[in-house]
């Protein structure tokens, strides 16, 4: 790799907003997409004329959803340039306005994050497989929740208390799909969907936008923003899959290799994160990433879960927006949405989530692929 | 007659798994000739491996729901190690039942609908 974020000029995040995360509606996603942005053009104390490039992160709206739904707020021109990469598109649409922004080109860029539930379609690579067309994701991961159990001898019940967590943090989230907090009993006593799966422990994907803006410090400066609220992004890592030895999970290896290399760029370690956002669709991914980061070791995260480690106020807060399993997951704004929550609770602006004295902040979502986003940004 | 093959591209009547083998070492399921994802190469470096068909399952889970309504629930997925290398994940025969992970597993064919017969793995008796 010949540079890295951190080698370039410094990028803020200066705005974020949303339009909540919901069930499927009949809201059309232009109101999802303009909700979000004029929000974070608000919280910027910003006017869309003073963006210079946008990103739209969308995995299900097909092509060319963005121009209609940007026109809406003036058509000044820019380019714009619509980005699919599964679950992480939020994520990348970010990464792409940082580059843009560390790069030069611009120095006030636009990343956001809207969808709608629509059928998934992927087109057939003409390798034909054995049984993948009955492999759902909730299937997949509860494939790797009883490997983990069996190989960390870890009750069901006790993967399952990662929901009550981020059930209990989304009930205190207004941009949240499901705002309410859930017994063990209750997440344990659900449908089961597979193995000891039940639906309260997946993520439910409904619909909804987030977005971001980043800025140069030159932007800063010539629009006259509010520099104290400006949070920088210390780095911005992307990766996917290789060839892993047998029976080892991809999604936690790819997570640990993205992890080391957004730490290194921080230059930072794993026990100087306050806030982690990250990609729980299923409960025991929690458990995979938090060991693959590096909170602890393999094996041990549900120890720190059990101690309350995780919570907000803990030693670190791990999903303190209530994660994909309860903040949602609309698919192209999830990754933007993660940027949004990390912002809030580095400028002290979480409300009744705040994590006290919160100032570096870690972001990871993977797609189907698989590949793997991380995003590091730190209070000044 | 001989019932059909409902993947006839995947396996043998035998049960035996239709793989492949690059001349860098690397062995997949199922063959192709796209290119090898350990090294890049392709077209005659990429040649047929028979897989036998037995390994050792690393998962399995039962699955309950099912979007596809024709998928007709329970059934249950395995998660094999295949002894020449692929891990691959298949419909074991028992519809309802998890297996302990490190059990030593082997295809079987098992008849689907009137005329078709599919691969399924079942713990090695």
């Amino acid at each position: 790799m010949a540079r890295t974020l951190r080698d370039l000029r410094p990028v803020h995040v200066v705005g974020v907003g949303w339009h909540r995360y919901q069930n499927p509606s009949d809201t059309s996603y232009v109101t999802l997409g303009v909700t979000a942005i004029r929000e974070a053009l608000a919280d910027a104390r910003l006017e869309w004329p003073s963006v210079e490039s946008a990103y739209i992160g969308t995995a299900l709206l097909g092509m060319a959803s963005g121009r209609p739904m940007l026109r809406h707020l003036g058509a000044t021109g820019i380019p714009v340039t619509h980005i699919e990469n599964a679950s992480a598109s939020g994520s990348t649409a970010f990464r792409q306005a940082c580059i843009e922004v560390a790069s030069g080109i611009s120095d006030m860029s636009l990343a956001v994050g809207v969808d709608k539930r629509n059928p998934v379609r992927r087109e057939s690579t003409g390798i034909d497989h054995l049984a993948e067309d009955a492999i759902a994701q909730f299937t997949h991961f509860s494939l790797l929740t009883n490997e983990y159990a069996h190989r960390h001898k870890v009750s069901f019940e006790d993967i399952a208390r990662v929901a009550v967590k981020n059930h209990r943090n989304g009930a205190k989230n207004k941009n949240a799909q499901r705002q309410r907090e859930r017994s063990l009993e209750e997440v344990l006593g659900g449908k089961r969907v597979a193995g000891s799966l039940t639906a309260l422990q997946c993520t439910p994907v409904g619909e909804g936008a987030a977005a971001a803006i980043v800025a140069s410090e030159e932007g800063i400066r010539r629009l006259g923003l509010d520099r104290s609220r400006a949070i920088r992004v210390i780095a911005s890592t992307a990766r996917s899959e290789r060839v892993y030895e047998a029976g080892l999970g991809f999604d936690a290896v790819l997570t640990k290799e993205t992890a080391a290399l957004a730490l290194a760029e921080a230059q930072i370690s794993a026990k100087d994160l306050d806030i982690i956002e990250l990609h729980d669709a299923f409960t025991v991914e929690e458990l995979h990433y938090i060991e693959n980061i590096g909170l602890c070791r393999e094996g041990e995260g549900v120890h720190l879960l059990k101690e309350g480690a995780l919570d907000i106020g803990g030693r670190c807060a791990v999903n303190p927006s209530g994660g994909l399993i309860a903040m949602g997951h609309p698919i192209g704004p999830t990754g933007v949405g993660q940027i949004g929550e990390i912002v809030l609770q580095l400028r002290g602006e979480a409300g009744p989530r705040q994590h006290a004295g919160a100032k570096t902040g870690f972001a990871h979502m993977v797609g189907v692929g698989a590949v793997c986003y991380i995003h590091i940004l730190q209070a000044d | 007659m001989e019932p059909a093959l409902l993947k006839p591209t995947l396996y043998t009547a035998s049960g035996a798994l239709l793989g492949g083998r690059c001349a860098c070492g690397h062995v997949f399921f199922p063959m192709q000739t796209h290119g090898c994802e350990a090294c890049g190469r392709h077209g005659a470096d990429l040649q047929p491996l028979t897989l036998a068909g037995r390994g050792r399952l690393l998962s399995s889970t039962v699955v309950r729901f099912h979007a596809d309504s024709a998928r007709i629930a329970p059934f249950t997925i395995g998660k094999i190690a295949l002894d020449e290398g692929p891990v691959v994940r298949a419909l074991l025969v028992d519809p309802d039942r998890e297996i302990r992970p490190g059990a030593r597993m082997v295809s079987r064919m098992v008849s689907v609908g009137d005329s078709a017969v599919d691969l399924r793995f079942a713990p090695e008796s």
